[in-house]
């Protein structure tokens, strides 16, 4: 792979937090990049870590977060060393976060136009006549009819759709470079959520925009992602490009993951992953997955898997893959499934 | 959003009325009366008592009570300034009492809307320990209190301040001097209120998540504080500061005498001792009103300032 395709490189990232009972290892030592003009999607279950990541991105972890060690390199910079005025320089300009939830992440009693070109005239300069203009386009792109209209009214006035639609809006309001978006659909209607879909991914691929997408729901993910990180208790465990995890799934969490997931031909009841995460007060010793994994071994008890090499860029961290492992099949519901989706030549939505 | 208003004027005045009734029943049924300690003739008594209809049953005086209101009489005094007009009385009272209290309204909310966004920016430090401390005592002490030991202390030991408000003295540095103590008395428990509940309210606004978003979308920490917290903050503000000019009136009562400030309070308490009946029910009046007032003028603000009701109730 070519280095200077590498736009972002996370490498060995730990984040923690302090809290009363003690220091929870939200994030423990993870590894990834993104490179230019690519999707990468960031999958896990809540508390496995991929919030926590993305704002050490940007530097608005709480003020309880102490990261550990690693380095984010971004154009050559560590964004980790960055200080709050560095960091001012790339919110918004060159990394920007769309929120999970439009209903809170908009001032209830700022104009919409307010919100969207205050950025705009605060941080680049622009004058107010060129700051509306560049917003109402922007309300274009998002896909708000009326902008003129729209510009001046309030967020109660819109329904969460078209307020997630804002969001992105403010997002792109300073064309940034990297476009982080942190379960974008989850607080949505099914329906609006493949709207907005697709909208984020009209406009990822008419500006050259490079996506960092985080979610729970790896159906979500299929149709836009070019390369998918499963995340489980603060580390990766498996990551390649989307065809290699959705068809040649190779950790039992992605498996397990996978199986829950419904399709039309789903007649049997749907799989769920027994038990609860890890408490990550108390980070597990060995594989964190073992606990609740049905494949688990003795060894995955007692050390951490390192990342085995499926492809050039397949690797999954579990101990099945090493050559002493014995053989072990993927679920019998998930190869049907798997078989059933080549056959239809698509990954299902 | 006009019949509101209308609506609101009119259930004002039925509350008024209300009001006057009560006052009335309760003023002229608390025992005691003018002539007790007083050695007056016999005929004296029964002229006194013809003039103002003392003789008739209570609800035929009631009757003329409403009557002369109606007429916008509210009676003499016949105690504390024997035949002078009540509402001559008050004219001279309200401004002296109104000036010490719009005073220390406006010096309260800066000082409280500073000391509660430093709280809530630098929570859980020292500094917000300190101010949230300092706030629980200006809180659970009672204003008249801090006027005695202020009185005590800087006044009467520290000699920085007159002991007792200067009536006379002609507006200038002699007055405000004289002013300054019960002033600051009397904004201990706005000061602190403001802080509370700013900090309160800003500390929240602080973890919301537009002002998280206000801050990746490239503002400064600073200015998204200014921008969205404090003017968000501000909104809830509204509703506690209007009402706490009641607040203040009702804690200068006290004040006002410890200070011997020739204003409402001490009228009230003196008309009460010497059942001074008209008097004291012109002064509860007046107080009745300003808080009938103030609420309805709360009510009607939200209107105007909160957009989510301003626009969403045009409809």
């Amino acid at each position: 792979m070519n280095d200077d395709k590498k736009l972002l490189e996370v490498k060995d990232l730990a984040v923690s937090f302090n809290t009363f009972s003690g220091s929870v290892k939200a994030v423990r030592s993870i590894s990834f990049d993104l490179n230019r003009g690519e999707t990468l999607a960031i999958v896990g279950e809540s508390g496995s870590g991929k919030s926590v990541t993305i704002k050490s991105l940007l530097g608005i972890l709480t003020g309880n977060a102490t990261i550990e060690s690693g380095e984010i390199r971004y154009n050559g910079d560590d964004l980790l060393k960055y200080s709050e005025s560095d960091f001012y320089k790339i919110r918004g300009k060159k990394i920007s976060l769309i929120f999970q939830d439009p209903f809170s992440a908009l001032n209830p009693i700022m104009k919409i136009g307010k919100q969207i070109t205050e950025a705009l005239i605060l941080s680049n300069n622009m004058n107010k006549e060129d700051s509306k203009k560049r917003a109402l386009e922007l309300m274009e792109i998002v896909g708000i009819s009326e902008p003129e209209l729209r510009y001046d009214q309030y967020p109660f006035q819109f329904s969460g759709g078209m307020r997630q639609r804002i969001v992105i809006a403010i997002a792109l309001a300073s064309d940034p470079e990297i476009l982080i978006c942190d379960e974008p659909t989850t607080a949505l209607d099914v329906t609006i959520q493949a709207k907005i879909l697709k909208q984020i991914k009209k406009i990822k691929n008419e500006r050259d925009l490079s996506v960092i997408f985080i979610t729970h729901d790896l159906g979500v993910v299929a149709n836009m992602a070019d390369r998918i990180c499963v995340m489980y208790a603060g580390k990766i465990v498996e990551y390649g490009t989307c065809d290699e995890i959705f068809y040649e799934p190779a950790h039992p969490y992605t498996w397990a993951l996978l199986s829950s997931m419904p399709d039309l031909e789903t007649r049997e009841k749907l799989f769920s992953i027994s038990g609860t995460p890890p408490n990550m007060l108390f980070p597990p010793k060995g594989d964190a997955f073992a606990q609740r994994n049905k494949y688990a071994m003795a060894i995955d008890f007692e050390e951490e898997p390192p990342f085995f090499k499926l492809s050039e860029t397949h690797y999954a961290a579990t101990w099945l893959l090493h050559e002493y492992a014995p053989k072990v099949e993927m679920p019998e519901i998930l190869a049907k499934r798997l078989a059933r989706m080549k056959e239809e030549g698509g990954t299902s939505e | 959003m006009t019949k509101y208003i209308i609506q609101r004027l009119i259930a004002l005045i039925i509350t008024l009325f209300l009001i006057m009734t009560i006052a009335f029943l309760v003023v002229r049924l608390m025992p005691g009366s003018f002539y007790d300690n007083q050695d007056l003739p016999e005929t004296v008594i029964q002229a006194i008592n013809a003039k103002y209809h003392f003789d008739k049953p209570l609800i035929v005086q009631y009757f003329y009570f409403i009557g002369n209101i109606l007429h916008w009489d509210w009676g003499t005094s016949i105690a504390i300034q024997p035949n002078v007009p009540v509402f001559d009385l008050l004219k001279t009272r309200v401004p002296i009492s109104l000036q010490i209290n719009l005073i220390s309204l406006f010096i309260s909310i800066p000082i409280g809307i500073a000391a509660g966004s430093l709280a809530a920016i630098k929570k859980n430090t020292l500094v917000d320990h300190f101010i949230s401390f300092m706030v629980v005592i200006f809180i659970s002490v009672p204003s008249f209190i801090f006027a005695t030991a202020l009185q005590y202390f800087l006044a009467y030991k520290g000699g920085l301040f007159p002991i007792i408000y200067d009536a006379a003295a002609a507006m200038g540095t002699q007055k405000a001097m004289s002013m300054f103590l019960p002033v600051m008395a009397l904004t201990f428990s706005p000061i602190a209120r403001v802080t509370r509940y700013l900090r309160a309210e800003l500390a929240e606004t602080m973890n919301s998540e537009f002002l998280l978003l206000a801050r990746t979308k490239g503002l400064t920490y600073r200015q998204a504080i200014m921008r969205h917290g404090m003017r968000n903050s501000f909104l809830p503000l509204a509703n506690i500061i209007i009402p706490m000019f009641t607040n203040i009136l009702g804690g200068s009562l006290v004040i006002e005498r410890i200070f011997s400030i020739p204003g409402m309070g001490g009228m009230m308490i003196d008309s009460i001792s010497v059942s001074d009946h008209s008097v004291t029910i012109a002064i509860l009046m007046f107080y009745s009103f300003i808080s009938l007032v103030t609420m309805l003028i709360v009510d009607i603000s939200y209107g105007i300032i909160d957009p989510r009701i301003r626009v969403g109730g045009r409809k």
